[in-house]
């Protein structure tokens, strides 16, 4: 039997006139899962979830919800919640009318309304602002509103669309564990869109980043950080990516315009490059026990507050090192010094180009 | 604010409201003199209350109104709607055409209804008078409505649908009243323009259906400026200014 999943997409394809937003899109999403999809702007994360939530029709393909087609179902009768990135709270009625909205469509008498209206309030700790009228709440809190009214009708799917773009950094930050445990509370499977990767690290179970409409990659935050399929990924994943182009000559051996260097043993041949991860690589003057050791001068030194950022210059080639685990009395390397930096080949990653 | 300025801004209030202040004043003067105010008297109002064409006018009036009122709210916000929701070619087109009844003289608008009637062979009467109202005011009630809908945020009926409401009870729940201050500022506005009517009612109206603004025309035709006129325009202008100042209120409460 095959496994059930919460929302499948099949072959999906979105053209706006001239332009491709979603491309030839497959999806399988489980069944409480927090799953996320990423990607920079106009890459179709929106149209997707949209065509999701039957918002949008696509032009091809095939959308499933617990593995009934809905292809033509339209939007009212999928059951699904969804955040809009501005929320679209109405204007004209108060916290409480706001989230009872969906339980009056679907003709929940009243008493259970009023029930259920105050458990889920309690979920998004909004209890006692009932009355409050929308413009006399913080960012945040209307935020829990917009959730709360679309967690309210128990939606087999929430759908979230940058739901925490227009709040600050402290409360964003505040929001993403709320997120998380309201999501492991209600027990729903969560799609939530964003271009911040961060997000979707801290909260994510899967994720899939998009870039120009097709997926690129589908995987748990560890599989994308440390195993990106193509070097877009690997890039756009993480706070910063150190690649070295270069010609698989035979098994765990690169030629590079840094010299022959050691890479992991890997089926891939030819045009390649090695990932390395800023804090993978080591830095000092006299390494030991390591694959691979380059010569280089410090560009730059930025005090980050839990590590250190090292940029080196290596013939020609910008380096970026994470050394964390610094206290005071360590030395730091200042700008201009000469200094060696170092990996083990199985630290290392082989991305294929094509 | 310099002196100058408000001098000068007094000066125009002077030169707005000063016919009006004389006209109300002399409705109120015992003696049928318009040179000196003698006393103060109601005389002139009990006589024109006591008048029962001047009810009959202002009930024609009233009913007009409301009827050119609702119809051109639906016909305006439908008008509205599809100009601000749809692409389509032709758009700016309609839009430009909807708003020159707003720019051609009443007069115009007034003959070339009439001409209509008559070559189409229409009995003028109420209905006649009704019809040529909403067709202009249709016009002032797509403006209003369409600036209103401009930069509304069509993400809040989409919310509705995703919570379970089909597309007749996001209007009916969501759209309409989001869209209710202006509905109620263009619909006053329209009231207003029907109520004060004038020039159109006299070409398209039959026999023996007259409004307000019809009975005081033909009273100043027939007998000349009177305090009696007088009292009945105070009369007329008062019901009127009554809608502006609601018309003002809604306004800003549109705006908020
Ligand atoms: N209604 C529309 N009409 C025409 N083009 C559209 C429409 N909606 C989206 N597009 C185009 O489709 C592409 C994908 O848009 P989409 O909104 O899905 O991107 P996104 O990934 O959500 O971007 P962002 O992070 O900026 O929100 C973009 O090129 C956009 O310009
Ligand atoms: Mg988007």
């Amino acid at each position: 039997m095959s496994e059930l999943y919460s929302v499948e997409l099949e072959n999906i394809v979105k053209r706006f006139g001239n332009v491709v937003a979603v491309d030839n899109v497959n999806l399988k999403i489980k069944e409480n899962e927090f799953f996320s999809l990423i990607g920079p702007s106009g890459c179709g994360k929106t149209t997707t979830l949209r065509i999701v939530a039957g918002l949008e029709e696509p032009d091809e393909g095939v959308v499933k919800l617990h593995g009934k087609d809905v292809t033509d179902v339209p939007t009212h009768k999928r059951n699904i919640g969804m955040v809009f990135q501005h929320l679209a709270l109405f204007p004209h009625m108060n916290v409480f009318e706001n989230i009872a909205f969906g339980l009056k469509m679907k003709k929940f008498p009243k008493e259970e309304i009023k029930r259920k209206v105050r458990e889920i309030l309690e979920i998004v700790k909004l209890e006692g602002l009932e009355m409050r009228r929308i413009n006399q709440l913080s960012g945040g809190q209307q935020q829990r509103v917009a959730l709360a009214r679309a967690l309210v009708i128990e939606p087999s799917v929430l759908l979230l669309d940058e739901p925490l773009g227009a709040l600050d950094l402290k409360i964003r930050q505040h929001m993403m564990v709320e997120l998380k445990n309201i999501q492991r509370k209600v027990e729903t499977t969560f799609i939530y869109v964003t271009h911040d990767q961060t997000e979707a690290m801290t909260m994510s179970d899967r994720i899939a980043i998009m870039k120009d409409g097709r997926i690129q990659q589908i995987g748990t935050p560890l599989q994308i950080y440390y195993r990106p399929v193509n070097t877009f990924v690997a890039s756009f994943i993480g706070e910063a990516v150190n690649l070295i182009e270069g010609d698989v000559k035979e098994d765990g051996f690169m030629e590079t315009r840094l010299g022959l260097v050691y890479c992991p043993e890997s089926e891939i041949k030819g045009k390649a490059a090695i990932m390395l991860r800023p804090e993978v690589l080591e830095i000092g003057n006299k390494l030991k026990d390591l694959d691979n050791i380059l010569n280089g001068v410090v560009q730059a030194v930025i005090f980050k507050g839990s590590y250190v950022e090292y940029r080196i210059e290596v013939e020609g080639t910008s380096f970026i090192i994470h050394k964390h685990g610094v206290t005071n009395t360590e030395k730091i390397y200042p700008v201009g010094s000469r200094v060696e930096i170092g990996w083990k080949r199985e630290s290392s990653l082989l991305i294929p180009l094509d | 604010m310099s002196i100058f300025l408000k001098v000068f801004v007094i000066m125009v209030f002077i030169f707005l409201y000063s016919p009006i202040a004389v006209m109300v004043l002399f409705s109120f003067n015992e003696s049928k003199s318009l040179g000196v105010f003698t006393n103060f008297s109601l005389k002139w109002y009990e006589k024109i209350l006591a008048n029962p064409h001047v009810w009959s006018g202002l009930y024609n009036s009233l009913w007009v109104a409301a009827v050119v009122t609702v119809v051109s709210i639906i016909l305006g916000l439908m008008m509205a709607l599809v100009v601000t929701r749809y692409n389509f070619s032709g758009r700016s087109i309609l839009e430009s055409i909807i708003l020159i009844p707003i720019i051609i003289p009443e007069i115009a608008e007034a003959l070339s209804l009439m001409v209509m009637y008559i070559f189409l062979n229409i009995p003028m009467g109420p209905m006649t008078v009704i019809i040529g109202h909403i067709a202009f005011d249709i016009s002032y009630v797509t403006v209003v409505m369409r600036a209103r809908m401009i930069g509304y945020d069509k993400s809040v009926e989409e919310a509705a649908r995703t919570l379970g409401a089909n597309e007749f009870q996001t209007f009916i729940r969501i759209t309409l009243p989001m869209l209710y201050p202006a509905i109620l500022a263009s619909g006053l506005l329209a009231f207003t323009l029907s109520f004060d009517d004038l020039i159109k009612t006299l070409f398209t109206t039959g026999p023996g259906f007259r409004t307000l603004p019809l009975i005081i025309w033909s009273s100043a035709a027939r007998g000349g400026v009177s305090p009696e006129l007088n009292s009945l325009s105070s009369f007329a202008l008062s019901i009127s200014f009554l809608f502006a100042i609601f018309r003002l209120r809604a306004e800003k409460g549109a705006g908020r």
